[in-house]
């Protein structure tokens, strides 16, 4: 089922959408987040990676790139295409601290607010989290299944996760 | 005039980094010289400015596995440095200092990354010598803060860090080579873009108005 050359890679600061089969995959998130939204009314599935947690004003940077613009864009995609609100479910992970930096409090810290950045606007957009993997100090590559609904989460050194 | 990304820079800039990438190998190198008491030389270094994919693929993709030493540089410049140390280099530093080679990453105990740490910190000192000295400004290094994982995860480090200024990182690429053995060394550095007009201005290569 997993881990064939057919997967839907979705890069850094990216989206991808499936319907009714197909496995998305993001590569070694670290301290960005890979979003999996999932309508399984019709089986649509979206994954977002994305690296910040706001975006800043007059910035013409890619909407992916930020939980607060990434979400609610990838929301109204998934509407057009059929999915209903009340019906979309999320599952998260990443939002890693890779580096203990001893003494510099705020660097290397991102991963912490893109956590609390998501949660935030996943919850002002009434999606509830089903499942989670975040923060810890190790990088995961985030697949997700669109037929099943299930996600796993490959790291190095560790068991995989099914999320 | 000012620079407001990377990839702005002329080639004339790119030269400047190339000449702080060339006497920084160097210093590197003789600094390693006298710590493994093995004769190191280096290659000419080679600057790129690219972006995070490409640095990804480049260096082997985002899931392969890693050591990276990670230090913050403050004082006249911001910014931070990352150096990444592929397997070949390890068993070389473990080797002269007279630990067990290792066969993966796996297998490295808390001295071997005590031991590989500190010569990264020397590394990445010789670095920060070559800069401030070539600027005459001073700068501070944090202490080294250590990871072995994906690279992609390691790299979101500084892509975050600076991603509302760049999308792209300069990496100095320069091999050392002993007994006509050439190991990789990359180093990432990443001073923020008032520090890199800073540099530049200091150094010459930008004119006052």
């Amino acid at each position: 089922m997993l881990f064939v050359s057919s997967n839907i890679v979705v890069g850094i600061a990216d989206m991808k959408m499936v319907r009714n089969e197909g496995v998305l995959v993001t590569y070694a998130l670290g301290s960005c987040i890979g979003i999996c939204l999932y309508d399984p009314g019709i089986k649509l599935a979206s994954m977002i990676h994305i690296m910040l947690p706001v975006k800043l004003e007059n910035s013409n940077d890619n909407v992916f790139k930020f939980a607060e613009t990434g979400i609610p864009e990838t929301l109204r995609k998934m509407e057009v295409f059929g999915a209903v609100r009340g019906r979309i479910v999320g599952k998260i992970a990443g939002g890693a601290k890779m580096f203990d930096i001893p003494g510099n409090g705020s660097l290397g810290n991102i991963g912490l607010r893109n956590i609390e950045c998501v949660k935030q606007t996943l919850r002002t957009h009434g999606i509830r989290i089903l499942k989670e993997d975040v923060g810890a100090n190790y990088a995961r590559t985030l697949y997700f299944d669109c037929k099943t609904g299930n996600g796993v989460i490959k790291s190095y050194g560790r068991p995989e996760i099914i999320l | 005039m000012e620079i407001k990304s990377y990839d702005e820079m002329n080639k004339e800039e790119l030269e400047v980094f190339r000449e702080i990438g060339s006497i920084g190998t160097g210093n590197a190198a003789t600094a390693l010289s006298s710590t493994l008491s093995a004769k190191v030389t280096m290659s000419l270094p080679e600057v790129n400015i690219m972006d995070y994919s490409t640095a990804s693929s480049f260096l082997g993709g985002p899931e392969k596995i890693i050591a990276a030493v990670l230090v913050h540089i403050s004082g006249d410049i911001e910014g931070i440095m990352l150096y990444l140390l592929d397997l070949n280099f390890i068993n070389f530093v473990l080797e002269k200092l007279n630990l067990q080679p290792i066969n993966s990453y796996e297998d490295l105990t808390d001295l071997d990354k005590s031991a590989i740490s500190e010569v990264s910190n020397i590394i990445i000192s010789s670095y920060a010598r070559a800069v401030s000295q070539l600027a005459g400004i001073s700068t501070r290094l944090s202490v080294p803060a250590m990871a072995i994982n994906m690279l992609g995860g390691i790299m979101s480090v500084p892509m975050s860090e600076y991603g509302y200024v760049t999308d792209k990182i300069m990496m100095i690429g320069g091999n050392f080579v002993y007994e006509n053995q050439e190991m990789t060394s990359n180093l990432i550095m990443l001073p923020d873009i008032k520090s890199l007009n800073f540099l530049l201005r200091k150094l010459g290569v930008i004119c006052e108005q």
